[in-house]
């Protein structure tokens, strides 16, 4: 039993000092948030130089070179110089906010890795019922470093890029809740570990159900970290380098930390909740085999291989596009991302009721049991699939009406179109008589 | 229920910080500062609604509140210069009858609380049974389901028990708060948006506005700043 030895001898040792109850609730939860603390710190600062590497190679350069081989400890030298960088507080800053704002960030990107399921077993460190909600509920809290650092530094490059992060998250912070119900009316719970646990009973990804929500999903999570094309609070050639210009050493690369540990924080709820997490077909083969650990340090690594490619499609978005204008920004999520994501839910709630209705139509099966949440047969998969791939162009097509000419809105031409039509001015517009 | 170990140490940790931040949120004088210690009275509130077992109600305390009313509430403060308080020197609670008048509010606003705890106490001691339908089939409160994934954590259908009850059993009030959730944010752009406004930005159709202008004659200074 590969890892598991190490484990009881140091479970005997802490039982000489502590009870069995103290160790179960304080001391493994302790060694456990430790390891993924440090983890994915050094995971946030290889992901500094993947984007770096990546965006090296689209544009035809080598990247970071010089500091290892291929530069591979370029994150730790990058480290080490912030670390030694002054730390400079501007005079008329206000000093204890400012010296908080980026603590507030990162704390708030680290505490939503608590409730992540990493693998099975003992690679979760709290499975709670409202998992998806403090994901959403934390990650809302993010937005307050923001807002505070632009204020506290008493400049207006930042003021103006704490404002426009406030709006902006507020508005897309709705459309990420609304895109993840869809998934949820599957999964019938918030709790991560059993939205994982719902896809593997029923084998399945939430992907092939949802897919509409789970580009929803992304779109609105990349506006939410602020990131390209959506990284107006910090736009380097309006505001200098928005809500942190006035930011310096450990307390800048804090910020940095703060960003990107949030881009690893919505990919594995991404990858949570519409990839499986960590389940992947015929992985479970290993566990009825006898090989526990070895299944859970698999399932790990698949975990992390679905991170990495929704990370990787971060980094491609940002190297590809240009940023969006700040209307077109606020047409984005109110106009487009909203709405459909409430098309989506409509629709979802009309699939689960076709599949169910359709079970036992002319001797189709559809539903194989109703009694961990919805499990459906081949059948009644492909009908839920075809719904949810043709849902993606339904809602193109009635966003597409809705929003048709909308971008040339004008409430003059709108008054005088009321007028040509000729509408009796002080009446109701269908009259009594015609009734 | 009475707490014991390390759920009485967190109640009394959270609780006092409650109190403490919500008193500081009165007492400082630097807008944001308030702002800041309303949202660390919040967050313990939070806290104390996991310790008595409404973790739903907890997240939501936090995404509504922290995650969005207050964000605004910095929005605003930060838009509007508020220069002339934060600078003043002189004593905020300085008048006899302001202070008289909070006093007695508190002291009743105490004996109300004292008298419902009691009341509430009393009724949990008769131990009515509660009916099975209640809180939609199957999801009593006190039930709870397999333990998590850790075996640490149980698991409680709290969630689902506030869904159901929300929209079997008070879908009416939640619809009906909707629409008055709809009603003010239309009456906030009519209030914010008035025809002077428009006129003045160039909104309205010249031919519209000679026939408001004939019913309103107020309206009619704004004609030169149209054309």
């Amino acid at each position: 039993m590969l890892l598991l030895g190490p484990v009881n001898v140091l479970n005997d040792l802490l039982l000489r000092f502590f009870s069995q109850e103290t160790i179960n609730f304080f001391i493994w939860p302790l060694i456990q948030i430790g390891l993924v603390v440090t983890l994915v710190a050094l995971w946030v600062a290889y992901a500094t130089y993947l984007e770096r590497k990546i965006s090296a190679f689209m544009q035809a350069r080598l990247g970071p070179m010089r500091v290892g081989p291929w530069g591979l400890l370029q994150p730790i030298a990058d480290g080490l110089k912030l670390l030694t960088k002054e730390d400079f507080i501007p005079e008329k800053a206000d000093r204890w906010i400012f010296f908080f704002a980026p603590y507030i960030a990162v704390a708030s990107a680290f505490i939503v890795f608590s409730v992540v399921p990493f693998g099975p077993d003992w690679a979760v460190i709290a499975d709670v019922n409202i998992g998806l909600l403090l994901v959403l509920a934390v990650s809302s809290v993010g937005v307050l470093a923001l807002i505070l650092a632009g204020w506290s530094s008493n400049s207006k490059y930042a003021l103006l890029g704490g404002l426009r992060s406030s709006a902006q998250m507020v508005s897309y912070e709705v459309a990420m809740g609304l895109s993840l119900i869809g998934a949820l009316m599957f999964a019938r719970t918030l709790s991560l570990s059993g939205i994982v646990g719902a896809q593997g009973s029923d084998s399945i990804w939430f992907i092939l159900y949802q897919p509409a929500g789970f580009m929803l999903f992304l779109i609105s999570g990349i506006a939410e970290n602020n990131r390209a094309p959506f990284d107006l609070p910090e736009a380097e050639s309006e505001l200098v380098a928005g809500f942190h210009t006035e930011y310096s050493g450990m307390r800048w690369s804090l910020f940095f930390m703060a960003e990107y540990a949030a881009m690893v924080v919505v990919s594995a709820v991404a990858a949570t909740v519409y990839l499986g997490g960590w389940y992947f077909p015929f992985v479970y083969r290993l566990e009825t085999a006898g090989y526990h650990n070895l299944y859970v340090i698999v399932s790990l690594l698949v975990f992390l291989v679905k991170v990495s490619i929704i990370l990787y499609i971060y980094f491609w978005l940002r190297w590809t596009l240009p940023r969006f204008r700040y209307d077109q920004l606020m047409d984005i999520g109110w106009k487009w991302l909203i709405p459909s994501a409430l098309i989506n839910i409509a629709l979802s709630a009309i699939a689960i009721f076709l599949v169910q209705a359709l079970n036992g139509y002319r001797g189709m099966r559809t539903i194989e049991s109703l009694d961990r949440g919805l499990n459906l047969t081949a059948t009644g998969k492909g009908i839920m699939i075809v719904i949810g791939f043709a849902g993606v162009f339904i809602i193109a097509a009635l966003l597409a009406r809705i929003n048709w000419r909308s971008r040339d809105f004008n409430l003059k031409t709108q008054r005088r179109n009321i007028r040509l039509v000729n509408l009796p001015k002080g009446k109701p517009a269908v009259s009594v008589s015609e009734v | 229920m009475i707490l014991s170990g390390y759920e009485a140490l967190f109640f009394w940790i959270f609780a006092l910080a409650a109190i403490f931040a919500a008193l500081l949120t009165v007492m400082a004088r630097n807008a944001v500062h308030s702002a800041l210690f309303l949202i660390s009275s919040l967050v313990s509130v939070a806290a104390l609604f996991v310790l008595a077992g409404a973790e739903f109600i907890a997240g939501v305390q936090i995404l509504v509140y922290v995650g969005g009313v207050m964000v605004l509430f910095l929005f605003v403060i930060m838009l509007v210069n508020v220069g002339a308080e934060e600078h003043g020197r002189e004593e905020i609670f300085n008048n006899r009858r302001q202070v008289t008048a909070s006093l007695i509010f508190c002291f009743l606003l105490v004996a109300g609380v004292l008298y419902a705890v009691n009341e509430g106490y009393r009724g949990l001691q008769k131990s009515r049974p509660i009916p099975e339908n209640a809180l939609g089939a199957g999801t009593r409160p006190t039930e709870t389901g397999p333990p998590g994934a850790t075996g640490t954590s149980m698991i409680t259908k709290d969630t689902e028990a506030v869904g159901n009850s929300l929209y079997r059993y008070a879908s009416l009030p939640f619809e009906i708060a909707s629409v008055l959730l709809l009603v003010a944010i239309i009456g906030s752009v009519m209030l914010a948006r008035t025809l002077k406004q428009e006129a003045s930005a160039d909104d309205v159709d010249p031919e519209l506005l000679q026939e408001e202008i004939a019913r309103d004659s107020e309206l009619a200074k704004l004609e030169p700043q149209s054309e």
